[in-house]
């Protein structure tokens, strides 16, 4: 614990098991007539005594299959999801980007600025600085009032990425991010990526594009069928993973 | 030492934008609630003024009850009832409608309910200066008594929050629990006394002042705003007793079931 200032994400002796009922009984009425026969329940081990630490300003990646638990450990860390021992320890604010992205689509793209902002602990007047400089930045300076039920996916996504840059929080987890958003948007997100390390925030990357994991990963963790198998080099953990997928799929295009 | 004091420096200052965090998620709330089609908040004004001409027909045109001042009296009740209804019906699924506020950034989730219940306390804001309009165009008039209704509003939104928090929570592992709150509200409605006089109301259902949580509620503002007395404190002591009660309850349901949201809706 030399260092314990530094750490900004500890994850300690992770496990995380989903109990799945093939019936899902979630009414009183159910679980009234069924009290005496419940249904079977199966256990899921999604991820099996995952222990790493991330630095301040440090950008890890994390990559695997699918259905290898990266996004169930990026939900763990952003604390979506209650570990089922172990625990997570965060410091300072977070935000977590996915294909959902944390919006409301009743409200406006105005409405939703302020909100997150204010959910990644800004305070109105510091919104009120930074709110031209998000929506410009999102390329969504004529749709400021609309609500963003009438965006389109790739709009919604900018605007997001847009406030989470802009709106500082201090740990990014960003899974699969770089999937939408057209090629222009993209090269823009990545360079605002790359100064915002500068500024020394944490990122966590999910990807299954090894140029950018490559590219912008200090450490990488390979997960694979939830447990942590490799956390340190990212050209090592890149091979391991190529090495694995080359024996499932020999054919698999490289990234 | 200086690092605590850090510490307690930040967490204030994080106090501070939460309290301001909480009015914007309110204000957007109300907004999303009343203004979202072309009457606005006309029919938040709307809906107390019609149950309330509906009950005023039954009881004093057709049934001929004769208390005093029925019309502020029946509407002090009214709206109390219905914005412990909102708070309580409308908020079961609170954690399915708002999770994007809490899924992808680390949002307390009980601001959201303190924003929701801001935001309708303002509606009942608007509603209570009506009721105001009804006190002076009646002989009831306004006087001092009237600062009372501070602790009862507070005593009301605690309660209120409570019950949003136990039904909210229960939701997750309980998803017919609406059903059932529909059928105990319903019910709880002809045991509060919301229409009927008081005194008929105490020997019809003994006890019931002290067991139902709402009628001190209810028995209490009318003895501020149309007798201008002071509130029975017993009865108001009783009742903060109960939503503090219900709050602790609540609140360790968001304990305990909350953290699992995410993977139960």
């Amino acid at each position: 614990m030399e260092q314990n200032e530094d750490i900004a994400i500890e994850v300690f002796k992770l496990h995380k098991t989903f109990n799945i009922r093939d019936d899902n009984y979630n009414t009183i009425k159910q679980r009234f007539f069924h009290l005496f026969n419940p249904a079977p329940i199966r256990h899921l081990q999604a991820l099996k005594n995952i222990h790493f630490s991330v630095k301040k300003g440090e950008c890890i990646g994390i990559i695997g299959r699918n259905g290898s638990g990266k996004s169930t450990l990026v939900k763990c860390m952003a604390k979506v999801y209650q570990p089922t021992q172990g625990y997570i320890k965060l410091k300072g604010t977070m935000m977590l980007m996915n294909l959902g992205v944390g919006m409301s689509h009743e409200l406006t793209a105005r409405e939703n600025v302020y909100v997150s902002g204010s959910a990644l602990g800004l305070k109105i007047s510091e919104i009120d600085k930074i709110f031209d400089q998000i929506i410009e930045f999102a390329e969504l300076q004529e749709f400021v009032n609309t609500k963003i039920k009438y965006y389109s996916s790739g709009m919604i996504q900018r605007l997001a990425f847009s406030i989470a840059t802009n709106a500082r929080a201090d740990i990014m987890f960003l899974d699969e991010v770089f999937a939408v958003g057209d090629q222009k948007f993209l090269e823009k997100a990545v360079k605002v990526i790359e100064k915002s390390w500068i500024e020394g925030r944490t990122t966590v990357i999910v990807s299954h594009s090894m140029n950018i994991i490559e590219k912008y990963c200090k450490k990488v963790a390979y997960l694979k069928k939830g447990e942590l198998v490799y956390f340190g080099n990212p050209n090592t953990a890149i091979d391991m993973y190529m090495h694995d997928a080359s024996m499932h799929i020999p054919l698999e295009e490289k990234l | 030492m200086a690092q605590s004091l850090n510490d307690y420096a930040k967490n204030w200052f994080r106090h501070t934008n939460k309290a301001e965090r909480i009015w914007l998620m309110a204000k957007i709330e109300f907004k999303l609630r009343y203004y979202e089609n072309k009457m606005g908040l006309l029919w938040a004004l709307m809906k107390p003024i019609s149950d309330m001409v509906i009950y005023y027909f039954a009881f004093n045109v057709i049934m001929k009850s004769d208390i005093p001042n029925f019309v502020p009296y029946l509407f002090i009740g009214i709206i109390i009832w219905n914005y412990f209804l909102e708070c309580t019906l409308g908020t079961i699924q609170i954690l399915a409608t708002k999770r994007y506020l809490y899924e992808y950034t680390n949002m307390d989730k009980l601001e959201i309910y303190l924003s929701v219940m801001l935001s309708n306390f303002i509606g009942f804001l608007f509603n209570l200066v009506i009721f105001f309009v009804f006190c002076v165009v009646t002989p009831v008039g306004l006087d001092f008594h009237l600062i009372f209704s501070i602790p009862l509003f507070l005593n009301m939104v605690i309660l209120s929050l409570a019950f949003s928090l136990i039904l909210s929570n229960l939701f997750l592992i309980a998803k017919d629990i609406s059903q059932v709150w529909t059928i105990i509200i319903g019910l709880g409605f002809w045991l509060s006394p919301i229409i009927y006089d008081l005194s008929v109301y105490r020997s019809a259902l003994p006890h019931f002042d002290y067991l139902n949580p709402i009628s001190g509620l209810i028995i209490n503002a009318r003895a501020i705003f149309i007798n201008h007395q002071m509130p029975d404190w017993k009865l108001l002591g009783f009742d903060f007793v109960y939503a503090i009660f219900f709050l602790l309850i609540g609140i360790s349901l968001l304990k305990n079931l909350g953290p699992n949201a995410s993977e139960n809706l």
